[in-house]
């Protein structure tokens, strides 16, 4: 496995910036300077990179969907917001490698022409306040920020915005109202962020783990990159697993690896004995994988895609065959309920009445006609929202149900 | 002009018009909550979802900007099942408060329930999400979170046309809940209209609030009197008592709106002792009943007098701002044409001055009355008196000595009325003989020599000419009672009695005279002062 982001992950006290020098830190943003910022564009979209949070958007055309001249300033978004379930691999990169982190955006600034840049850190990250900011003023005295770069004629100031507790503030329009100072709901779509995002300007918005991708794809070349990984999955990905595994963790694993294998390998396997009974490979919002469907099924884009899941942000959860399918649905439920911004009318009263009729099922209170009604509630919510966070519910509570439906079934007296 | 076709009709729309507002001109209806027409488009309440061919998830009609050889179809299963859906979504947790709402009656949820529901509730009661209600927001408006769903309305209207921000939403989720922050009431001057854009029953009228079933009211097209913006509205009325305003959508006087003075203004109408009967002061100084009959016959006589002893001079018309065109032509055709006067007023106050000044950026006039515009146009100003202090001071020269004056009270009160009103009373004390008509009793009035009951705001027909020039039709809703009449009446009949013609059966065909006439009402025809009126050259 190539360790393009996890390379010096596990060693303690590597995220100051002398340490990070040490091993080569901030060369790629000088090599970067030295090209012209189309160059730049053009060397991230042959490396396949594609956005790393969720939606596996190729990384090099959302970067050119940003009109130059419009006379407003291009603002660049880092979305370190990371809340989907089952996700937690931002977060060791924001703590093990802030540099990493503001030496990708510096680069993805330069190559976009944008001099203001905020990180958007979920507020539940407080504890790692502080050394962002930390890492932000280490690299203002090293002349990596500010006026000018490296001594360059490029300036850039990056920000850290703290959030305050909101799921759908990870929402890339969310996220910029919420930055504004409105409340984090999204916006309707057109305009799209890159001609009107923050403050009507053309914005991009990049997870943590695409902007830590580039100084390694600038250093190394977009061909090195592109040579890891499949023919449209590219490079690496972090897996950040947790279940029913020996060794749950962050792993960074080229993409087209087969999932079983990296579950039985490299997580451990399933401990006490126990078998594999589901899957969720991408974060809660992804449909889940009965043990049966994993056979053969790689972890990348497409293959998951086939397998009638998807790879979405990394979060596997493993789950062995002492679990009960409804209680796991139910806390999965209770996220979207709790998180929906409540700005559209089937998302905020759909995934409230989901989450009660499945208290309901686990309680065994439930009748056989819930089960269905629970399918019922997907289908009218699916597709007519503002944003996905519906259809981020909608996908458990239909692979769930429709997957495991007996054991459903079985919560019923009639 | 692109054009697109809506269920297989095809329809012009202008540049950058969304599919509903294109729909909605070409008089069809796409079911909605959020979306309103003098307002930003928000795209939250997903009941305006179409199919859009081409497009593979169901889209908002308010927010697609309609292009050409877009098609569209707002009847398809797909989109009703997502509308049923959308309306199933609205009503889980909305409480079952039809029978002590307010809204019941002309409530959307109701009425897009009975076409595109008509489903069984499949929440039990105690599973829905509950919320505060009879929240005090203010003196025009009681607030109930629970019925409220969350269209932001409200919130838009706050924000964008009052500029004020009032109201927010509070909370995640399906407790998300509307409100001002702490309850503080709601204190500007429009806030009664967003009881008017909330489709269901959580912000609703403190003044309507249980007075009267909606079903059993009348309505009426009107103009408010309160000042000279001339707001269009719509007159809610039940069996001779008017129970509420409502605007009618002027998009180029006041688009939806109406301000909170103009929205009550009804109730100063219905305030206090009307004059009943026409009245002639005896010898002995007071005022005794008459017949309409008896009346007219004494004034023209006695005005001839006045004419024949020192001259057409001598005889002042002084109108009111208040009065409409009809009344005021008529004057001044028996008067003038008649009697030949020549000095015609109607400024007790600087009506003529204020007419045009904005007393905020958004409806209101500092000018109270809502014909000023009207009285000017038809030529009740006079260089040579100034308004009423040269009325007075020519009254007490004794070069004045008769006059017919009409007072209506203000609708909309401000500070100086009582002035305006005390230099009435002077003017009528200056002069010899003096006829007032007017509606409402005062104690003054006993210094008229003949005091004329007739008809106030809403109890006749007739038109007005706004601030803008824009002459608009103000309908009659309730009858004026007693022996009151419209002014314009009373001068048909004064005419009558002096030996003119006088073929006016209604304000309408006074109208038609006026537009026949050497007026600036030359060559209109009433049909032009309906919405959205017509304006002078």
């Amino acid at each position: 496995m190539t360790k393009i982001l996890l390379a010096n992950a596990d060693k303690p006290g590597q995220n100051t910036i002398a340490k990070y020098r040490e091993r080569g830190g901030y060369k790629a943003l000088e090599k970067a300077l030295g090209m012209e910022p189309s160059a730049i564009i053009d060397e991230v979209k042959a490396s396949g990179l594609r956005g790393r949070g969720g939606a596996g958007f190729p990384t090099g055309m959302k970067w050119s969907f940003v009109p130059r001249n419009t006379g407003k300033p291009t603002y660049l978004l880092c979305n370190a917001d990371e809340s989907e379930p089952g996700t937690f691999k931002d977060r060791l990169l924001l703590e093990r490698e802030p540099h990493l982190l503001i030496e990708g955006m510096a680069i993805a600034a330069y190559a976009l022409g944008c001099h203001l840049s905020y990180i958007y850190m979920r507020g539940e990250f407080e504890f790692l306040e502080r050394p962002i900011e930390t890492a932000l003023e280490e690299a203002y005295k090293a002349g990596l920020l500010g006026p000018s770069v490296l001594k360059r004629d490029f300036s850039l100031d990056i920000h850290l915005h703290m959030g305050a507790g909101a799921y759908i503030c990870g929402e890339e329009t969310s996220l910029i109202e919420s930055l504004e100072g409105y409340r984090g709901y999204p916006r309707i779509k057109p305009p799209f962020p890159a001609t009107h995002g923050f403050l009507a300007s053309p914005t991009v918005v990049n997870n943590v783990e695409t902007l830590a991708a580039l100084p390694w794809i600038i250093s190394n070349g977009a061909q090195a990159y592109a040579a890891i990984g499949t023919e449209k999955s590219k490079g690496t990905k972090l897996f950040s697993v947790s279940g029913h595994v020996k060794k749950p963790g962050v792993y960074e694993v080229d993409l087209g690896y087969p999932l079983l294998d990296f579950i039985n390998n490299e997580a451990g396997g399933i401990p006490n004995g126990r078998k594999l009974k589901a899957v969720i490979p991408g974060g809660s919002s992804v449909p889940v994988l009965r043990a049966e469907e994993c056979e053969g099924v790689l972890l990348d884009y497409e293959s998951l895609l086939k397998a009638g899941s998807m790879l979405g942000s990394g979060g596997m959860i493993v789950l062995d065959d002492s679990v009960k399918m409804p209680e796991v649905l139910s806390v999965i439920a209770d996220f979207y309920a709790h998180e929906s911004c409540g700005q559209c009318t089937p998302c905020r009263e759909g995934t409230g009445w989901a989450g009660k009729v499945l208290r309901n099922l686990v309680a065994g209170k439930g009748t056989k006609a819930d089960v269905d009604r629970l399918l019922k509630i997907a289908d009218m919510m699916e597709g007519k929202t503002i944003c996905p966070l519906a259809d981020a519910d909608v996908m458990p509570i239909r692979s769930f149900v429709t997957k495991f439906r007996s054991e459903f079934e079985a919560l019923c007296a009639i | 002009m692109p054009k697109f076709t809506l269920n297989d009709q095809v329809i012009e729309a202008e540049d950058g018009q969304t599919i509903i507002q294109a729909a909605q001109d070409a008089g069809i209806d796409i079911p909605h909550y959020c979306y309103h027409p003098d307002l930003p488009i928000d795209g939250n309440c997903r009941m305006c979802l179409v199919e859009v061919e081409k497009m593979p998830k169901l889209t908002p009609s308010c927010t697609a900007i309609a292009t050409e050889g877009m098609v569209v179809r707002s009847d398809s299963e797909r989109v009703k099942e997502a509308v049923r859906g959308v309306l199933e979504f609205l009503l889980i947790n909305h409480p079952v408060d039809c029978p002590v709402c307010d809204q019941a009656g002309e409530c959307r949820l109701q009425d897009y329930y009975m076409v595109y529901g008509l489903h069984t509730s499949e929440i039990p009661l105690g599973m829905k999400v509950r919320k505060r209600k009879v929240i005090d927001l203010g003196p025009m408006v009681v607030l109930d979170q629970e019925r409220c769903v969350l269209c932001s309305r409200c919130i838009r209207f706050f924000d964008y046309v009052t500029e004020t921000g009032e109201m927010q939403f509070f909370g995640r989720g399906d407790h998300v809940a509307i409100g001002t922050f702490e309850d503080k009431p709601l204190d500007n001057p429009y806030s009664g209209n967003v009881v008017d854009i909330c489709p269901v029953g959580a912000l609703t009228s403190r003044d309507f609030r249980f007075k009267c079933r909606v079903w059993f009211l009348h309505s009426t097209d009107s103009v408010c009197a309160g000042c000279s913006t001339g707001c269009n509205v719509r007159v809610d009325h039940r069996d001779g008592t008017v129970f509420r305003l409502l605007p009618r959508r002027n998009t180029a006087v006041n688009e939806s709106w109406l301000c909170d003075e103009g929205r009550l203004s009804f109730h100063e109408l219905q305030t206090g002792e009307r004059v009943v009967r026409p009245m002639i002061k005896g010898r002995d100084g007071i005022h005794a009943p008459v017949t309409w009959k008896d009346a007219v016959r004494s004034i023209d006589s006695r005005l001839k007098e006045v004419r024949d002893t020192n001259g057409s001079s001598s005889i002042l018309g002084f109108g009111s701002p208040s009065a409409t065109n009809e009344s005021l032509f008529l004057l001044k055709r028996y008067l003038g044409g008649q009697l030949g006067a020549s000095q015609f007023e109607f400024r007790a106050d600087s009506e003529d001055k204020n007419v045009l000044e904005e007393e905020d950026q958004i409806l209101r006039h500092f000018d109270k009355h809502p014909n000023s515009m009207g009285a000017i146009k038809l030529g009740l100003t006079s260089a040579e008196l100034g308004g009423i202090e040269g009325a007075i001071k020519a009254a007490r020269a004794g070069s004045i000595k008769a006059g017919v004056v009409i007072y209506l009270d203000p609708l909309v009160r401000r500070p100086g009325d009582d002035e305006a009103e005390g230099r009435i009373l002077e003017l009528i004390d200056s002069l010899e003989y003096s006829v007032l008509l007017a509606a409402h009793k005062a104690e003054w009035h006993a210094s008229a020599s003949v005091v004329l009951p007739v008809a106030a705001w809403l109890e006749e027909d007739g038109t007005y000419t706004n601030f803008q020039g824009r002459v608009q039709l103000a309908g009659k809703a309730i009858e004026a009672g007693g022996d009151a009449l419209p002014a314009w009446e009373v001068f048909a009949m004064l005419l009558h009695a002096s030996g003119a013609q006088s073929p006016w059966m209604s304000a309408r065909d006074v109208f038609a005279t006026m537009a026949e006439s050497d007026t600036v009402y030359r060559g209109l025809t009433i049909e032009q002062t309906r919405l959205p009126g017509v304006v002078l050259r």
